[in-house]
């Protein structure tokens, strides 16, 4: 089935997204490209994660209530008001009487040395209490990501501008993917996978086949996501006039595909991941919740729940740099896949 | 204390009487030699995780009782029975307790478990160490002295009739004092030290706790079911906090046990497992009143609020009938001590309730039906902690109960506070609510003395949380607690919810109630009596499966208190 566009466009070329703007038409050096764009980059991440830091010590220090008697309620399971001489030991441990500047400042301070500070629950150093959990995080952040990945591009290359109605029903798959609820999906899975046909643990663990059915659950909707973003850029590039010039020397239609039209349409894609990245991090607690599996989503409502500082700050923190480092690759590879970026010198 | 024969009679008949187990005869016609296999590590799926393996709240009294052996035990009678003591007495004035301690008890450490030790465990309870033992001992204790090796004196400066009840619970595990003593709070908290039936092996927060068994145990409770090391080599003990995913864990046999079975998947459980309830002795899950401010200062607004709704409909629709309702708002069904009479005083009447607001002046109506007062609609600011108090399926309840208390002209406003809200003392004084939600659990009547105790300039009681000062009834509880025997203990509580009703301080749920599920695989699962933590002392694995017919399974006797 050979494709046979009914118009021939003559957009221009930029019709892609337009470049970053550090695409100067002064010429640069590469490596100075590169430097400049590092040192922007790390300024703005340093701002990023001390703004990050600074709103959660605000917000969680100036919520309604008092620190100490939260700690001392949630040790006893009450709900109480409690005397002076209860709190003063929690209050002389946390230094929770201290002026609030001096709690901020302390607070900056111990950042500049890298102490997270030590979590008001568990008595864990705060950097003890993430590096435990980063870990699963950070794979099954990976992995549905890769998921995503994998299943939009497959969906995007096989049906693409086919057949009307196949490209319409994919197209509308993708929309729909992209509308599920993770927890609903979750627990779907969950039902049907593991309890209904018993292919996968239902309590997920550390395992690779307890990673499965989570990195499913937030996979998939970012596939619809990504194959939604990717599928209008693809689409409009197979009308270019390359494409019938790689046609018109013989090339197959797949060939097309995947070696000149999906070039185009990995940009959005690509863009879409820096956030991505940002949001499947905090979009773990679902799965996590759901498949029982460790990670930073479960630490990190423990930590809002119970209002442990030290906890929140670090994990939001951590997701600031974390979105920074994503949007920083992703700026890399788009150097790398956009092929005009290397023209510049 | 014939502890041969204890171990054959335990195998055999299981433990019998009023208790909510239901395995009694499975085990019997799985295991028709009655030899427990050793070996293993029990699954245990649980749904919320403690803060520490010890300390004051009903999640950590779970896990203590794994490692942590009491002075006394609890039997299904509610009888106490030796433990850590073997014999004890009180003087004739009831303010001298001495107890005998078993000699050939060490901590895990190394440590003898004596009269040192005990007195060390009191004190540092009642010094800050554990808030939940002070609310029970304070004001009562004085101080505890070690009289020679094996027999430490407790010396009260007032007498208190359930003292021996309340050392029956988890909250009151004895501790190595070398442990208290030279480790960090942090180290005492991830891992205390016990001579229990297990110690803490790991801890990998937000996912499972791991005991292993403590090879030379030899000091289970005389209830117990067996002496000696317990049979399995540990137990994982994960936490579980999606419901579909905790009760799936059992069906998919990844778990041996859960907790905490969700109220749709009940009657299933009761079918194919071995399914226990117990139903929580102490303050029920109640609606107290703000005596102190608002509108209910007023007795009768307070009474006709408990008149105005059909709680009993309610609670038996929005819990699947699985969750007993109870009309007492001050003690649990399964509390000694617990008087019917007094708890049946409020039945649904709601033209009682509108007789008694007419009567008290809210004569006139909005439009939406609302009463009003010289200009002041009855409004009613309800508050409670949702998923921490109150279940999802309690969050029903309480909506039920708004809609069904509008037909009286009350206007009920709730609102349901984060963890940190309900915990944070910014939702927990008099000018904070009219109404809020709350449960105590306590193995004796006594809790009354915590709830209802006014609290004072010196001594604040922040556990009095309908704010109630009322002398007759503080008086008639402090007779209760002094009184010399159990007849003149329960007569003076009675007494006291009598008084309690008419004053109307609080309105009656339904239970709290704890209740767990163990497969077929899994035998000698008991919940014990002062708190209903799951007991894996005596627990083994089942490897003829022969006798195991699900069909025939007993459906659950649940626990009269």
């Amino acid at each position: 089935m050979t494709l046979t566009p009914s118009t021939v466009l003559t957009e221009p070329l930029q019709a892609t997204p337009a470049p970053p703007p550090s695409q100067s038409p002064r010429q640069r050096t590469r490596p100075a490209l590169i430097l400049s764009l590092l040192l922007r980059k790390l300024g703005a991440a340093a701002v990023v994660v001390w703004a990050a830091a600074s709103l959660t010590f605000l917000m969680q220090a100036l919520l309604p209530g008092d620190r100490a008697t939260m700690l001392l309620n949630q040790q006893t399971g009450q709900v109480q008001e409690r005397s002076a001489e209860e709190l003063a030991p929690i209050n002389e441990m946390f230094g929770f009487t201290d002026p609030l500047l001096v709690q901020y400042l302390s607070f900056l301070g111990g950042l500049l040395r890298g102490d997270l500070g030590v979590s008001y629950q568990l008595l864990q150093p705060v950097t003890t209490v993430i590096g435990d959990q980063i870990a699963p995080t950070v794979i099954l952040t990976f992995s549905s990501l890769a998921v995503a990945w994998a299943v939009a591009l497959v969906l995007l290359v096989l049906t693409a501008r086919r057949v009307g109605w196949v490209s319409r029903l994919f197209s509308g798959f993708e929309a729909a993917a992209a509308a599920l609820p993770q927890y609903w999906l979750g627990i779907i899975l969950l039902v049907v996978f593991a309890l209904g046909l018993g292919l996968f643990p239902v309590v997920g663990g550390e395992g690779l086949i307890g990673l499965v059915l989570p990195a499913l659950t937030l996979g998939i909707p970012l596939a619809g996501f990504l194959g939604q973003t990717m599928r209008t850029e693809f689409e409009r590039t197979l009308d270019e006039p390359f494409v019938l010039t790689a046609r018109a020397r013989g090339m197959s239609d797949t060939a097309v595909r995947i070696r000149h039209v999906l070039r185009h349409a990995l940009l959005p894609g690509l863009t879409l991941t820096g956030w991505a990245i940002g949001s499947l991090f905090s979009g773990a607690v679902i799965a996590e919740n759901v498949f029982s599996r460790p990670g930073l989503g479960g630490v990190l409502v423990d930590a809002v729940n119970g209002r442990d500082l030290p906890v929140v700050c670090g994990v939001v923190m951590l997701v600031a740099l974390i979105y920074v480092i994503a949007n920083l690759v992703v700026d890399t590879a788009y150097v790398l896949v956009d092929p005009r970026l290397k023209l510049t010198h | 204390m014939g502890a041969a024969a204890l171990l054959s009679a335990a195998v055999l008949t299981s433990c019998g009487s009023a208790s909510g187990l239901v395995s009694t005869e499975q085990v019997a016609e799985r295991q028709p030699t009655g030899e427990p296999q050793s070996g293993g590590i029990i699954e245990y799926g649980h749904l919320q995780e403690p803060k520490c393996v010890y300390g004051g709240w009903i999640q950590e009294n779970f896990t203590a009782r794994q490692i942590l052996d009491s002075l006394v035990s609890q039997d299904n009678d509610g009888e106490i029975v030796p433990w850590l003591a073997t014999d004890w007495e009180v003087s004739e004035d009831q303010l001298v307790w001495t107890l005998d301690l078993r000699e050939d008890v060490s901590f895990t450490d190394g440590t003898p478990v004596d009269a040192e030790a005990v007195a060390y465990n009191f004190d540092s309870w009642l010094d800050g160490g554990n808030g939940t033992a002070a609310a029970h001992l304070g004001g009562f204790y004085e101080d505890a002295t070690a009289v020679n090796e094996h027999t430490v004196e407790i010396q009260l400066s007032a007498p208190f009739s359930p003292f021996l009840s309340t050392l029956s619970q988890s909250y009151f595990g004895i501790q190595s004092p070398t442990a208290l003593e030279n480790r960090s709070a942090e180290e005492n908290c991830r891992a205390p030290i016990g001579s229990g039936p297990f110690t803490v092996q790991a801890w990998e927060s937000g996912q499972y706790l791991e005991f292993a068994r403590n090879e030379d145990y030899n000091s289970a409770p005389e209830n117990a079911k067996h002496q000696g090391p317990a049979y399995v080599e540990g137990i994982r003990w994960s936490f579980i906090p999606d419901n579909t995913s905790r009760y799936g864990s059992l069906l998919s046999e990844e778990s041996d046990a859960v907790g905490e079975i969700p109220a749709v998947n009940i009657a299933e459980a009761k079918e194919r497992f071995d399914f226990e309830q117990y139903i929580t002795p102490g303050r029920p899950v109640v609606i107290n009143l703000n005596t102190e401010k608002g509108v209910f200062t007023d007795q009768q607004v307070r009474q006709a609020l408990s008149f105005a709704t059909d709680r009993e409909a309610n609670i038996e629709s929005a819990f699947l009938g699985t969750v007993p309702f109870e009309p007492s708002g001050y003690l649990s069904q399964s509390t000694p001590a617990y008087d019917a009479e007094a708890a049946s005083e409020y039945p649904f009447d709601l033209d009682r309730a509108n007789e008694l607001l007419d009567e008290a002046g809210w004569t006139e109506r909005a439009e939406d039906g609302t009463r009003i007062k010289d200009g002041e609609r009855l409004e009613v600011l309800f508050t409670y902690g949702l998923n921490t108090i109150v279940t999802p399926d309690g969050n029903t309840a309480i909506q039920n109960f708004q809609e069904q208390a509008r037909a009286a002209g009350f206007d009920i406003q709730l609102r349901p506070l984060t963890p940190s809200e309900n915990s944070s003392g910014a939702f927990s004084g008099p000018d904070a609510y009219d109404a809020q939600v709350g449960y105590w659990t306590s193995p004796h009547a006594g809790i009354l003395n915590i709830n209802y105790r006014p609290g004072t300039e010196e001594a604040p009681n922040g556990a009095n949380t309908t704010f109630l000062v009322n002398e007759g009834v503080y008086e008639t509880i402090q007779q209760a607690l002094q009184a010399p025997t159990s007849e003149e203990v329960a007569e003076h509580f009675s007494d006291a919810q009598h008084q309690l009703s008419e004053l109307a301080p609080a309105i009656g749920l339904y239970t709290q109630t704890n209740t767990i599920a163990v497969s077929d695989s899994l035998a000698g699962v008991w919940l014990e009596e002062s708190q209903g933590s799951p007991v894996f002392h005596d627990a083994y694995f089942v490897t003829d499966e022969s006798g195991a017919d699900k069909s025939d399974a007993e459906e659950s006797t649940e626990e009269e208190g």
